[in-house]
């Protein structure tokens, strides 16, 4: 048997053999299993979405072509612009939030003199691992407007004016449902942010120490700027992750009451399935799409850039 | 744990250190509180809740745990999630490293024409494309069948394991790697005997990743499954919460059930978890 010189990375260029049919063919192989898979069940639904939406289909009788007439339908959908700034509220809350608290955490875990480091990151990573269904059942509990812990804490105090109906009540759904996708997301955050400022050069903060920085100094100007990569990744992933939120509203309110928790893929699920609408639920899959496209691909290009940091 | 013996470590106090740790010791219990309090809610009667909905229960009611797993069909929705998660996870696992070693290791035509096509799958989340995904389904009989979940996390698992096992091959020592070729192994032999041998850790976080991802997954099953007994355990939890809605007890004894095993798997597996689920998060997913 000749010997295979198929490798790529040698420090010699391929020789001319490499082209010839047995041996050319063996590495293409290797990957067919998955591009069958994977054209079979991703690339096929995602070119079926973009047809589905220039068809007017119950999802039963016969469909019907009706061009972008769905798109322009979805322009002037107060119900779609409603949900879509439920969630752009959601994504701004969400780069903020979890990814202070995150970094907080992160800081106190990393770079102080604590004890049981490792204890404290097992348990603050905890809710990471929970099904969002197991978290909002836990949160419809804490909400529960007559023995849940917040509004039976809040009585306790004495500050009975303060309790609330928390997710039935159309101004404070929405955050009351933030705090409970929080409660998870942070997690996230302050493990990203950990491995991060432990790749920082202790010698660095030793000199700034030397130099008489305080904790602001340090902070400011070692500390961040050596973790910025770590940031951009941070805050995109948390924008393309936190705008896709579905399971927890879903399971909780539905969107409601009324429409004031409705986010765009509960609206799509609502569109397809229970209205029957099928064409249009597929136009208001594609519209939200674009905007995970447009972060996704931002989030590639500046990954790329700041390759080393992470 | 070097940086503890650093000169500026050593100076700081025990006092301050302490101070820290209490800091920190507060701010768990914004975990550790709620899941105690299911837990104690989960072992009271309706009296108790009533009567006591913070205090810790003065009589346990165990029989909840018994009601619940009955009423709730836990243990056919564990052994749901269980058959989807292995075969996704090991589908995964293995036609991405077939793809990522040849991507990683061969150059051959429409090589960066096909990975490429392979990156479109990280801009796309898989929740835009249920709708399609259930006359998918439909069409080859798969509704209520749990390939209809399979399939689909399979596919969509394959692009960011490619592109993390694809970069982690490339960093493998090329010495060993031309050692194997001298020795005559075929290219199914390094893949075998030294590319899958050195990428265990990689592989692992891609597996660990996919789990997690895959256990927890809820739009799929929601959309594809509508039969009781094929139901995987959220969406059977999120049955359950509907169904009971007002006995608490039972309710968080359906929660403690659902989420005691993941904690215990994840503390005995801890350093893998995090770093499975960091390396797979950053995929945008």
């Amino acid at each position: 048997m000749p010997a295979r010189s198929l490798f790529s990375q040698s420090a010699l260029p391929p020789p001319a053999s490499i082209l010839r049919w047995p041996k050319e063919v063996s590495p293409v192989l290797f990957i067919v299993p998955a591009l069958v898979v994977y054209s079979g069940f991703f690339i096929y639904p995602l070119v079926k979405l973009l047809e589905l939406s220039l068809y007017k289909w119950d999802g039963i009788l016969a469909r019907k072509f009706i061009g972008l007439r769905h798109y322009q339908k979805l322009l002037g959908d107060e119900r779609f612009w409603e949900a879509l700034s439920h969630n752009f509220y959601w994504m701004i809350a969400a780069i903020i939030v979890p990814v202070l608290f995150g970094l907080l955490l992160a800081i106190l875990l990393s770079r102080s003199s604590m004890y049981g480091s490792i204890i404290f990151r097992t348990i603050f990573f905890m809710p990471q691992v929970f099904s969002s269904v197991t978290v909002a059942l836990i949160w419809q509990w804490i909400y529960n407007p007559s023995y849940g812990a917040i509004n039976v804490f809040l009585t306790s105090i004495g500050l009975e004016q303060l309790t609330q109906g928390w997710l039935g009540d159309s101004a404070l759904v929405l955050p009351a449902l933030f705090i409970a996708w929080s409660w998870v997301h942070y997690g996230f955050t302050m493990i990203i942010f950990i491995a991060a400022i432990d790749a920082v050069d202790e010698v660095f903060f030793d000199a700034a120490k030397v130099d008489g920085a305080n904790l602001w100094q340090q902070f400011r100007h070692i500390l961040l700027p050596s973790i910025r990569g770590a940031l951009t990744t941070i805050i995109l992933v948390t924008a393309i992750s936190s705008f896709q939120i579905f399971d927890l509203v879903y399971v909780l309110t539905r969107g409601g009451p009324g429409d004031a928790s409705m986010v765009v893929p509960v609206y799509m699920l609502e569109s397809a399935f229970t209205l029957r609408r099928v064409g249009y639920g597929a136009t208001v899959a594609i519209a939200m799409g674009l905007v995970i496209v447009g972060f996704s691909v931002l989030f590639l290009a500046l990954r790329g850039v700041y390759k080393d940091e992470n | 744990m070097a940086k503890l013996s650093s000169p500026s470590r050593r100076k700081t106090s025990a006092i301050q250190s302490m101070a820290y740790t209490a800091i920190a010791g507060c701010l768990s219990l914004i975990v550790i509180f709620p899941l105690l309090w299911v837990i104690a809610t989960s072992l009271k009667d309706r009296r108790q809740i009533i009567q006591n909905p913070l205090g810790l229960p003065e009589v346990y009611y165990w029989s909840n745990y018994a009601d619940a797993w009955q009423e709730g069909n836990f243990g056919t929705y564990f052994i749901n999630s269980i058959l989807v998660v292995i075969p996704t996870a090991l589908g995964v696992v293995v036609l991405s490293l077939l793809a990522a070693y040849a991507f990683a290791m061969f150059r051959f035509r429409g090589k960066n024409a096909l990975f490429t096509f392979f990156l479109i799958g990280l801009t796309v989340p898989l929740g835009i494309l249920i709708i399609p995904i259930f006359y998918q389904m439909a069409s080859l009989k798969l509704v209520n069948n749990l390939w209809a979940l399979i399939l689909p996390q399979t596919a969509v698992g394959l692009p960011f394991a490619i592109l993390l096992l694809r970069g982690f091959i490339q960093e493998l020592p090329k010495e060993i790697l031309d050692a194997g070729r001298i020795d005559g192994c075929s290219n199914w032999g390094i893949l075998r005997f030294i590319v899958m041998p050195l990428s265990r850790p990689a592989l692992l976080s891609v597996m660990i990743f996919n789990i997690v991802w895959v256990w927890n997954q809820f739009l799929l099953p929601v959309v594809l499954i509508q039969k009781a007994s094929a139901r995987t355990l959220p969406q059977g939890l999120s049955v359950f919460m509907g169904r009971y809605g007002a006995d608490f007890g039972l309710l968080m004894a359906g929660a403690t059930i659902s989420f005691i095993p993941v904690v215990i798997v994840y503390v005995i597996f801890q350093r893998q978890f995090i770093k499975g689920i960091a390396a797979g998060a950053l995929s945008g997913i």
